[in-house]
């Protein structure tokens, strides 16, 4: 997994490569919570990640409920096969996603 | 000015800091007791009053005041509410909080006759008793007189209107404007009555809604968003949601249902009787269809909304709904995007593979 980030002021924009899964998860909590702080806008380019298992959906939501409390948090551009665990979990109903 | 007036003005000025420190002291008691009770209200406000006021009044009637002292409206603060009941519970608060000067205290409601509609509000001049607040360092805080006046949001808009055009301006307003004034304010005090009827009956309704739910009387219940909160208290999915958790040994995270509430209408579920037979009729295609979606996958959580989005999914489908059907809930659910068609199709194909359509 890859993460691309670009900082500036209050926005965040992330760009999530690869699998997220339980190996790599921790890696994008990290990357979250050393820019959440201040930050009213968090937006997540999902289109080339490939997986997402339970240990990624874990750490999206608990980034949204951050975000929940302090702005917004969107995930753009998702594929197929990641729409589809986000359907089939009903996490649908629990992020934005564009 | 003569030289009783302008004693009076440095008074007042000597006192300048004292009055914006007791006005937002007010503020803050006033806030503190009505949010401790729950009473939500349009807003409070202060002010003190300017020195050009204070020369203006003074010199129309400063013979009256002996001292600063008997100049009561320096400080004044005022509570806007939604309703009238309102107004007398916070009027409670003030007789309970404050040192109230009853004999310059006046409740304007109760000066009028029965046939006449103007000014209604209460206004009282208290004092901080020491017991409330004392801060040895202002001991004067809790000498000094101010006003508190508690109004509705309708009262306060004809108030301020009528105190711009026909009270306090220089020019004499025609009579038959002060009358078209006097109407307004009886409108007002009907809409008023009206409005505080109206959150009566809705809380009434509200009451009796959760009582025949309680008694589980579904089928005189019309299915809209009060009828939907109470069902929700039920849980009436929580058994499907364990079952699909128990696929994964997942957890479920709690989610809002309340944005199903419209598919549920336009699948013209129309009480909660129709609620009722919906899950039970569908239930089991509805648990096998997140079988079929969930299994041999590394998924264990799931949203609280799973439940009830595979029960419309299939209830879609059974009711001859096809593609177009689940196009249009997506777009519900998800707003009109493309990708909501590539979603019903996956749903369509694995609704035939495992034979619910």
């Amino acid at each position: 997994m890859n993460i691309n980030m670009n900082q500036e002021e209050k926005k965040v924009a992330l760009e999530v490569t690869g699998r997220l899964d339980t190996t790599t998860a921790p890696e994008l909590e990290e990357t979250i919570n050393s820019c959440i702080e201040g930050t009213e806008e968090m937006v997540f380019d999902f289109a080339d990640l490939e997986y997402i298992s339970s240990a990624g959906l874990r750490v999206l939501l608990a980034a949204q409920k951050k975000m929940n409390k302090q702005g917004t948090m969107i995930i753009r551009n998702a594929n197929d096969v990641i729409m589809e665990v986000f359907e089939i979990t009903g996490f649908v109903d629990i992020l934005t996603i564009e | 000015m003569d030289t009783h007036c302008r004693m009076i003005m440095d008074e007042y000025l000597e006192n300048a800091s004292n009055y914006d420190f007791l006005k937002d002291k007010v503020i803050e008691l006033l806030r503190d007791v009505i949010d401790k009770n729950g009473i939500f209200i349009t807003g409070i406000e202060g002010r003190v009053k300017t020195a050009d006021s204070l020369s203006g009044k003074l010199e129309l009637k400063g013979s009256k005041y002996a001292s600063i002292d008997d100049v009561t409206d320096i400080v004044g603060c005022r509570v806007i509410t939604f309703y009238n009941d309102e107004v007398d519970r916070i009027a409670a608060f003030v007789e309970n909080m404050f040192i109230v000067d009853w004999e310059n205290s006046v409740d304007k409601r109760k000066m009028l006759q029965q046939d006449q509609f103007g000014y209604m509000s209460i206004h009282y001049i208290c004092q901080i008793p020491e017991g409330l607040y004392h801060d040895p360092e202002r001991p004067e805080l809790n000498e000094i007189k101010f006003e508190i006046q508690i109004r509705t949001a309708l009262q306060h808009v004809w108030a301020t209107i009528y105190h711009d055009t026909g009270y306090k301006n220089d020019v004499e307003v025609p009579k038959e404007y002060l009358r078209k004034l006097s109407r307004l304010a009886g409108l007002i005090e009907v809409a008023d009555d009206e409005f505080q009827t109206t959150r009566d009956e809705i809380s009434e309704y509200r009451n009796h809604v959760r009582s025949l739910i309680k008694g589980g009387q579904f089928e005189d219940i019309e299915l809209n968003g009060d009828s939907f909160k109470g069902y929700l208290e039920l849980k009436p999915f929580d058994k499907l949601n364990r079952n699909i958790a128990a696929i994964n040994s997942a957890e479920i995270q709690p989610a809002n249902l309340f944005a199903y509430l419209e598919v549920l209408k336009q699948m013209e579920l129309k009480t909660l009787a129709d609620m009722q037979s919906f899950i039970k009729r569908d239930y089991e295609d509805a648990f096998r269809l997140a079988v079929h979606q969930l299994s041999g996958k590394d998924i264990d959580i799931i949203s609280e909304t799973l439940g009830i989005q595979n029960l419309c999914l299939v209830k879609i489908l059974k009711d001859g709904g096809r593609l177009h059907g689940l196009i249009r809930f997506y777009d519900m659910i998800n707003g009109k995007k493309p990708r909501n068609a590539k979603s019903a199709e996956r749903v369509l194909a694995e609704a035939e593979e495992i034979g619910i359509i």
